[in-house]
């Protein structure tokens, strides 16, 4: 039993281990993996991965162009150097036509992208086809690339190509990193930012280069940035996201070549599917910005609406028995938390049983449920998308406490009701009977006698020792007054904010 | 602090000199023959409406857009020469907030322009970049991810970047966008404590109602330079209904209180 386990182990790790082919395919795939880890992340960061694409089509039309060259010229078959020269020059000037066609007409740059591309790699198929006596190179080599067939020379040049470019990404690393991040900064400090852009270019152009005669053009955008996004869903600095994309990659090529011995399957392929598996796990569990734990973030919250609705029933009835209150409102499970939680923070006492508001419970209702809505109100004027609203007011509302929530409601010009046309409550604390309150913060019914207004209101209209009562807004949401003698006066927002009313007792 | 040519005399140069500046992206041109000279130690706000190249103006005092016609010098400097004479704190929207860096690497890059690219930052790097963290009150969020504060917080990190540059001048785009009341406070703090420094400040700002309070200088700007000069000479309400063509409800409160400063 147990050797028999033994020998499957062996099977399946060793063996593959001892083939030449393998171990090559390995090595080869590490070295690329690295690279394009590394690499990939900045193409991430400065949303170029269409460039990988680009460069990738673009490479069978240098081959064969360098091919072509070194053989007309000097007779020399399939010259590695040449082709790889070839190959960027095809992909530079792919990158300036997209530049170009996007600049001169009103085709927007994906469009010329996707044009520029298809056109130069159905060049280089043509060329090859046209010259298939003179060109021995295998087109489908490079659609599907050929990991397993990795020759010394590919392994010469990609491990030539990825140590120039990592000794560049390391030397330069803070002049990439801050050319990422804030372009206007990095040219006021005298950095090249151009001739940075096309040391990245040359860059990104040799990591795919040397990766497509191994994972093949369709695959090799893949193989540039899946690692590195995956890196970047767990990282909050640059240089680690680097050190872990690389290691991504190698993961990906370990795993991808076992996987193609075992189901005897194409070895890009192989490669690339374990990279994107390794993706979707790592989207699903990042700790920070994994979609599990946003789920259970969200699911451990205890919602806004929950914790106003238990302190609203307990306002409701009073006092309630948190079988009563659970009753009224679903999920139990949370409902329960939410009231401990209440009870816990001071909001709720509990007595034989029975849980009733305490007089900071009582303001916290009012309190909550003004400033809840009028950050609706503010997110919405703001243009904040309605399904965004919500939360964003659930997480906003604790932000900088009465002064802050004053001071929007007064930019949003008082208003009485919420995105929702729920009434927005008034500040509790501000309401009492005998207070001071500008007009601007009164409503439909209450009451009090003007003790002073601002220098921009008609004396004639007011004046202090007046006695008014409140009217509804009018339809320009002006604010209406009712003074003793029965006549309506109205104030604009300015105006109602310096007319001060001591409300009656 | 390392001012290239210590000839011209930086106390007697203005801060900054523009000279028949346009500026155009395609046809139309965001600035029009501006011409300003801003002396050293003021803090200087620019206003206009949106779109009236309030933004392009203080990038092309960077030297990041392309000018059409015109010069720019920084303490005498042309400006494509200046390179670090001038710190900015880019517009919020104009950040990648995601981008995974640390409010400590943002303040690092600070000094980034004084250091040749063989060399690591020193200690003495460092204790600039505590200093200047120190100062917008954000040490003690040095480790987390920028996505990870709150606006006010946000915009102080690069506040901070600024600072740590050591730059005479400081350029500012919208840094009381989007912040709450004691936040602006907050900034504003920071503001008047770098030109006690000594420092120019040059700040874009959205709001009227406070730009006369806030400032020694305004510039108002639409596509051309309308008004430069103090708060009581920029805030007229013939100047701002032509530059605001009537979407602003609050010129009579404006100029009434334009005299209080
Ligand atoms: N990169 C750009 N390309 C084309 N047009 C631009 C660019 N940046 C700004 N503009 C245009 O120039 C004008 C001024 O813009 P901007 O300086 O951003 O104004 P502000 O900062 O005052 O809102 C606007 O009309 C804007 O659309
Ligand atoms: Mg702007």
């Amino acid at each position: 039993m147990d050797s028999g386990v033994l020998a499957f182990l062996h099977h399946a790790f060793i063996e593959p281990l001892q083939q030449g082919y393998f171990q090559k395919a390995m090595l080869g795939g590490c070295i690329v993996a690295i690279v394009s880890g590394v690499v990939g992340c900045l193409v991430v960061l400065r949303r170029m991965s269409f460039l990988g694409d680009a460069l990738s089509h673009a490479m069978i039309a240098g081959v064969a162009g360098g091919y072509l060259f070194m053989k007309v010229l000097f007779g020399i078959e399939a010259h590695a150097p040449a082709m790889l020269v070839g190959s960027v020059i095809a992909a530079v000037i792919t990158v300036a036509l997209i530049g170009f066609v996007s600049r001169v007409s009103r085709v927007k740059e994906d469009a010329a992208i996707g044009i520029m591309y298809t056109g130069v790699f159905a060049a280089g198929v043509v060329l090859v086809s046209m010259f298939r006596n003179y060109i021995h190179i295998d087109i489908m080599h490079f659609i599907m690339g050929d990991v397993l067939g990795v020759a010394d020379a590919d392994l010469l040049a990609s491990g030539i190509a990825a140590a120039l470019v990592l000794t560049v990404i390391v030397l330069f690393f803070r002049y990439f990193q801050l050319s990422s991040f804030d372009p206007v900064m990095a040219a006021s400090i005298g950095l090249p930012v151009l001739l940075i852009e096309y040391v990245f270019t040359t860059c990104v152009s040799l990591v795919v280069v040397s990766a497509v005669s191994m994972v093949g053009v369709i695959l090799v955008v893949g193989l540039l940035i899946t690692p590195a996004a995956s890196a970047y869903l767990l990282s909050d600095r640059l240089g680690r996201m680097m050190g872990l994309s690389a290691l991504f990659g190698v993961t990906s090529v370990i795993g991808g070549l076992y996987l193609c011995t075992w189901l005897d399957s194409a070895g890009g392929g192989a490669i690339m599917l374990f990279c994107t598996l390794q993706f979707l796990v790592v989207l699903i569990a990042a700790p920070r910005y994994g979609m599990l734990s946003r789920w259970l973030r969200l699911r451990r919250a205890i919602p806004q609406s929950l914790r106003e609705d238990i302190l609203g029933v307990v306002l409701k009835k009073e006092t309630a028995a948190l079988a009563t209150i659970l009753h009224e409102l679903g999920d139990p499970a949370k409902t329960r938390r939410g009231v401990l939680t209440l009870a816990d923070e001071g909001y709720l006492s509990l007595e034989q049983d029975m849980y009733s508001l305490t007089e900071s419970g009582r303001k916290e209702a009012d309190r909550i449920r003004r400033a809840h809505r009028i950050w609706e109100a503010y997110l919405q004027h703001v243009g904040t998308p309605a399904e965004q609203i919500h939360g964003r007011a659930h997480e906003l509302e604790h932000v900088g406490g009465i002064a802050t929530v004053s001071y929007l409601d007064d930019l949003l010009g008082h208003p009485d009701k919420d995105p929702h046309g729920q009434p927005i409550p008034q500040d509790p604390a501000l309401m009492q009977p005998g207070a001071d309150v500008a007009l601007s913060l009164l409503r439909d019914g209450q009451s009090g006698v003007v003790s002073s207004i601002g220098s921009a209101v008609d004396g004639t209209a007011l004046k202090a020792g007046d006695s008014v009562r409140i009217r509804k807004r009018d339809g320009q949401g002006r604010w209406v007054v009712l003074d003793e003698s029965g006549t309506e006066k109205s104030f604009d927002h300015k105006s109602a904010d310096t007319v001060i009313i001591r409300l009656d007792r | 602090m390392s001012n290239p040519s210590s000839f011209p005399d930086p106390v007697q140069t203005p801060a900054i000199r523009i000279q028949n500046l346009t500026v155009s992206y395609g046809p139309k041109p965001a600035l029009l023959d501006i011409n300003l000279t801003i002396d050293p130690g003021l803090l200087v706000g620019v206003i206009g409406p949106n779109g009236s190249g309030k933004s392009t103006f203080v990038k092309s005092i960077l030297g990041f857009v392309k000018r059409d016609i015109g010069d720019v010098y920084i303490q005498g400097i042309p400006t494509e020469k200046a390179k670090g004479l001038v710190a900015y704190v880019p517009q919020r929207g104009a950040v990648d907030w995601d981008f995974p860096i640390t409010v400590r690497e943002v303040a690092l890059m600070g000094r980034y322009g004084d250091l040749p690219w063989y060399r690591q930052p020193s200690g003495k790097d460092h204790a600039i970049v505590d200093d200047a963290l120190e100062m917008v009150r954000m040490q003690e969020f040095s480790d987390r991810q920028i996505g990870q504060l709150s606006g006010g917080q946000q915009q102080r990190v690069f506040m901070a970047r600024a600072l740590a540059q050591g730059a005479d001048i400081l350029l500012l785009d919208e840094p009381f966008a989007g912040v709450d009341a004691a936040t602006e406070r907050a900034i504003l703090d920071v503001l008047d404590r770098a030109k006690e420094a000594g420092k120019t400040l040059v700040v874009v700002h959205h709001d009227l109602a406070t730009a006369a309070e806030y400032f020694d200088r305004l510039v108002l700007i639409k596509q051309r330079l309308y008004a430069y000069g103090t708060p009581a000479e920029v805030l007229h309400e013939d100047l701002l209904s032509e530059v605001y063509e009537g979407r602003l409800r609050v010129f009579a409160d404006l100029v009434g209180n334009r005299g209080d400063k």
